[in-house]
């Protein structure tokens, strides 16, 4: 920026901050005051001014910017009051340089108006892909542990396991939960997998295909499928849409889906409380006497 | 390239170790009729553990010798049929409905021993 001009704004630093501020207060602040204390709002904007002002003076405060954008990034204020606030700074800057060189062609407009922009807009740039970044971090992070959520496989017993589904599935997720169902039936040396549709809002023929999928899939490497968790309205759609699961066991709760598991791997529960056994028994004779 | 057939009491097993084309798997199933013939096994346990790729062809193959023992009195089981494997095939549209399949080697012999003495 042209010297001259830069003394000018030093000069008028005070004066400059304390319009900044007022303005802040008076109009933009209002819409988010809700969100931040004001106390914080006058010390945050009060770091911002002298990091921007040091960046005047010398070009290499790239660090200060960088630890007062994560500040702000950090507190989660919203986006929009910091480009305001950069704005109004912004205006405020050409303003008083206008009216301080009492100069009123138009060449020297553009020339304050080039060298304020210089100066206010890659620190504006700055804090802007800093808040980018940050989002696509949490958002990569949040796919991530959606991911991880997406298809748990849970061995419950040896020889059994269950695929709890929560949610949409789309074809994405179809191929991520066949893929490990496939690989937890390997993994835990699987005989019956329950696939538990309990938590699937809808189940419509591209849901269906995909399940189908899945189950002749694990049949192949030779493990029986049982799709549990059907709930009345979604049985109604599978008949309505006239989509055939008759090729593997269905039923309508995990807990009727398991028995049929044990009953598939020649297992089943019993008491070990005999007791209760003994009462039962007595029980039905003496009903059987009467 | 033959694929070794051995024979176990009254059941066959066959663990193909190499990477089936066309030639190999009709050579194959040429070879097992004939010994379920001079056998006369009543059971086959065919182990793909460590076939990568299985094609539609050699899908049709695989689906026609269980076809094909089972006219002749043997009953076949494919073992350790690979995820990905088995996602191509459901991909392909080949659901190998006729053939019985198992985890392993230990769980096809059950399997085949619970189906004959069903029968």
């Amino acid at each position: 920026m042209n010297p001259e001009l830069r003394n000018i704004l030093l000069e008028n630093s005070d004066e400059i901050i304390q319009d900044w501020m007022d303005d802040l207060k008076n109009s933009k602040l209002k819409e988010y005051k809700s969100a931040v204390s004001e106390d914080l709002i006058e010390q945050v904007n009060r770091e911002f001014v002298n990091v921007i002002f040091s960046k005047l003076t010398d070009e290499k405060t790239s660090e200060s910017l960088e630890q007062l954008s994560e500040r702000i990034v950090n507190l989660g204020w919203p986006l929009g009051y910091l480009t305001e606030g950069m704005q109004s700074f912004r205006s405020i800057c050409i303003r008083k340089i206008i009216e301080e060189v009492n100069r009123d062609d138009h060449e020297f407009f553009l020339e304050v108006m080039d060298g304020v922009n210089n100066w206010v807009d890659p620190v504006k740039n700055e804090l802007i892909n800093k808040y980018s970044t940050n989002w696509t971090n949490i958002i990569s992070l949040q796919k991530v542990a959606l991911q991880e959520l997406s298809a748990p496989l849970i061995p419950v017993m040896e020889g059994i396991t269950v695929m709890p589904l929560v949610g949409t599935i789309d074809t994405d997720r179809a191929k991520l939960i066949m893929e490990n169902l496939l690989d937890g039936v390997i993994k835990h040396r699987a005989d019956v997998v329950l696939i538990d549709i309990t938590g699937v809002p809808v189940v419509d023929t591209m849901v269906a295909h995909h399940i189908i999928q899945a189950a002749e899939a694990v049949r192949l490497i030779g493990a029986t499928c049982i799709l549990v968790g059907i709930r009345p309205e979604i049985a109604q759609t599978i008949v309505n849409l006239g989509i055939d699961l008759s090729k593997f066991p269905t039923k309508s709760s995990l807990k009727r889906g398991f028995e049929k598991a044990l009953e598939l791997t020649e297992r089943e529960v019993v008491s070990t409380n005999e007791e209760t056994g003994k009462v039962v028994d007595e029980l039905i004779s003496s009903i059987d006497k009467e | 390239m033959r694929i070794p057939i051995l024979k176990l009491q009254n059941y066959l097993l066959v663990s193909v170790q190499i990477e089936l084309d066309d030639q190999t798997a009709m050579q194959f199933q040429e070879d097992l009729l004939n010994k379920i013939h001079s056998t006369g096994a009543t059971g086959v346990v065919v182990d793909l553990t460590s076939v990568e790729i299985i094609d539609s062809f050699i899908a049709k193959v695989l689906g026609d010798v269980v076809s094909m023992a089972e006219l002749m009195g043997a009953k076949v089981v494919f073992t350790g049929i690979q995820p990905a494997v088995s996602m191509t095939l459901i991909d392909l549209g080949i659901h190998l409905q006729n053939v019985q399949t198992a985890l392993d080697l230990e769980q096809g012999l059950i399997k085949l021993k619970q189906e004959l003495e069903e029968k």
